[in-house]
């Protein structure tokens, strides 16, 4: 009832005509991002910051908060029309959304992706208006002891799924951690790997960081192979309803893919693209044509589609509730939070109600402008395409540089986003997932504060992370997560031998 | 492990050393109690040097072969030497020659050189892409260097 009323109250405000404005300004901006290749959301979220600087931070995150799951649905248009997924997530649409089009039923791909996605969306809102509060009021038992274990568990969750080895995800997390220690020493104040370079004494910013490795990491991938892309075709856009007999399939995989989406939101380290892919391969298993998936069948766009959305909503619950985001564009909008004076966790609840409410109102208003807005539109986001890559990275580039210099007026931070995008360039050619190096960038000052503030209230004793239960529950799950990685990284002859000798 | 894995790895644990180095030099104990500023990198160092030395001894010896487009043809090394310059570039004229200037140089370059776009189309959108978005963003009250001309 008290989230119901604080709801209310974040209606009023996520309603009035400029937050409206900024909302479907963020919806636009952030479907552009989605629709153009080679931009992901990460990217393009941390591209568009500058744009809110001089908004007052509802306003900004509002916008930011739209353009991130207006990115999750642009990505979706290309796929249906082109076969061009415009961000991971996307790609599984592909499959069937693609083969409807050849058909002539794009309209009702992109039609089903949008009322999935709508609905995803809206339930996971839901979700967090029913979990916020008492989830943050259990986070306020947390001290510093419990906040360290809690931030081991996020990140060994990131580490544990972020790619195929857990030790290179192991390393970049460490490599993310060292670069948050960069700077002044939060404690004391001391100077730490400054090398005598002034700016470094403010530590590293996510901001270029963030566009270096996504954005221009990206650039140089694709300018391996060419930078002229071919002008694709679009296909023609008529009906945007499925066909009577298609509606019960929908509903089903719709009902599927907002549950799915919805928990793995929670889980720290897991993507929107793991929630597309897991949930076509349910839908392929529960559907009594298997068979038919790949050739464009509606259930193979509509379940997808659905836990995209209804994963990108509920992926904000740990960030609101906890401090813990869950993926790198998650990332950013802590990063963006904090930027605007908001600590991300529990006492946001409490020291900022108007603001939290007001930008989960907007999630809600969000997806009502994503539906209006982008069903009459899609031909004309199709349109986009026809812009050749090697014009469009030019004003990627431009828009890196503005980003990356406006953040703190600072030719440095430019020179930084370069360093990071030739670091992730590499990165990239020896499948280094980046994604753990980006969360750890953003939670180790939290992390260091924690630990150290723990030992300093234990007088150096580290049983304290083990005597209080919630921290030592944390702990044990860590552990557990790891070890489990560890068990699956082993070979599969080491394991079965394993088992051998136990029986 | 390929070559070109064992390079990684070892620079990867010759950053760990590095780190390790560093730290040394920084506080590790703190002024009250427990840790100090060069604690936790000290041991994260330890962290990366140790999984970097683990993972070359791990793979010693075990053959596998590199991704066939793993290194970029002679055009797509110099396409990437180009994008690396252009932007290098940037940061040295920005504050010198202002913003509008600097991205009309840059964007030309980039259109005309990596684009091969016609020159009307180059002058239009470098004009676009420099003075049009300086117009745009000052709008947005976003502070961007004007260099020697105030541009």
């Amino acid at each position: 009832m008290e989230a119901l009323q604080h709801l209310m109250g974040g209606f009023a405000t996520a309603l009035s005509p400029l937050n409206l404005l900024f909302a479907t300004i963020g919806c636009i901006l952030g479907t552009l991002i989605g629709v153009l290749p080679g931009l992901g959301p990460a990217a393009g979220t941390a591209l568009l910051i500058p744009i809110t600087f001089k908004l007052e931070p509802t306003s900004a995150i509002i916008m930011l908060a739209a353009i991130y799951y207006g990115a999750m649905y642009g990505g979706t248009i290309t796929s249906v029309l082109v076969n061009v997924p415009g961000e991971a997530a996307s790609v599984v649409t592909c499959l069937d959304g693609y083969e409807m089009a050849k058909r002539g039923r794009a309209g009702a791909a992109l039609g089903i992706a949008a009322i999935g996605s709508f609905i995803g969306g809206s339930v996971a809102t839901l979700g967090l208006v029913v979990m916020a509060l008492p989830l943050s009021r259990f986070a306020l038992k947390f001290g510093p002891p419990e906040y360290f274990s809690l931030i081991l568990v996020g990140l060994s969750l990131v580490m544990a799924l972020a790619g195929k080895s857990l030790t290179k995800a192991l390393v970049m997390g460490i490599v993310g951690l060292i670069f948050s220690f960069v700077g002044i020493d939060p404690i004391e104040g001391a100077p730490r790997f400054d090398f005598g370079i002034t700016p470094l004494l403010d530590g590293i910013r996510f901001v270029p960081v963030v566009m270096g490795f996504f954005g221009i990491g990206e650039i140089l991938m694709n300018a391996e192979k060419s930078l002229a892309s071919a002008v694709v075709e679009e296909g023609k856009v008529s009906s945007f309803l499925p066909r009577r007999d298609e509606w019960r399939i929908c509903a089903s995989s719709i009902n599927r893919g907002t549950w799915l989406g919805f928990f793995l939101g929670l889980i720290p380290g897991t993507n929107s693209a793991v929630a597309a892919f897991m949930s076509y391969a349910i839908e392929k298993k529960v559907s009594r044509h298997p068979e038919k998936f790949g050739t464009g069948i509606i259930e193979g766009v509509a379940g997808p589609e659905t836990a995209n959305n209804s994963y990108a909503n509920a992926a904000l619950i740990p960030l609101f509730t906890l401090g813990i985001p869950g993926s790198p564009t998650v990332a950013i909008l802590m990063g963006a939070l904090i930027m605007n004076g908001l600590t991300p966790g529990p006492l946001l609840f409490s020291q900022h109600a108007t603001f939290v409410w007001a930008v989960i109102a907007s999630l809600y208003i969000g997806n009502v402008i994503l539906l209006i807005l982008n069903l009459p539109l899609v031909n004309v986001w199709a349109k986009l395409l026809k812009i050749p890559y090697n014009i469009l990275v030019v004003f990627i580039l431009v828009f890196c540089i503005i980003g990356a210099y406006s953040l703190n007026n600072s030719v440095f931070d430019v020179g930084m986003m370069i360093f990071c995008g030739l670091l992730g360039y590499v990165f990239k050619k020896l499948d280094f997932p980046l994604a753990p190096a980006i969360l750890t960038l953003i939670l180790g000052p939290q992390m260091e504060r924690s630990l150290r503030e723990s030992l300093s209230l234990s007088q150096g004793d580290y049983s304290i992370f083990f005597t209080r239960p919630i921290s030592l529950v944390l702990l044990v799950i860590t552990a557990i997560i790891f070890l489990t990685s560890a068990w699956q990284a082993l070979p599969s002859s080491v394991r079965e031998e394993s088992k051998g000798a136990q029986v | 492990m390929t070559t070109v894995d064992r390079i990684s790895w070892s620079a990867l644990s010759l950053f760990g050393v590095f780190v390790i180095y560093e730290s040394l030099q920084i506080k590790y104990y703190g002024s009250d109690f427990g840790p100090g500023p060069g604690f936790f990198s000290f041991w994260l160092g330890v962290l990366v040097a140790a999984l970097s030395a683990i993972e070359i001894v791990r793979t010693f010896g075990k053959r596998v072969p590199l991704p066939a487009d793993f290194f970029p043809t002679r055009s797509g090394v110099a396409r990437i030497a180009c994008l690396l310059g252009a932007l290098v570039a940037v940061v040295f004229l920005l504050t010198r020659l202002g913003y509008s200037l600097t991205m009309l140089l840059f964007c030309g370059f980039l259109l005309r050189v990596l684009g091969k776009q016609p020159w009307w189309l180059t002058v239009v959108l470098a004009l676009a892409g420099s003075f049009g978005t300086a117009y745009i963003f000052r709008q947005l009250q976003v502070i961007l260097p004007g260099g020697w001309l105030g541009m």
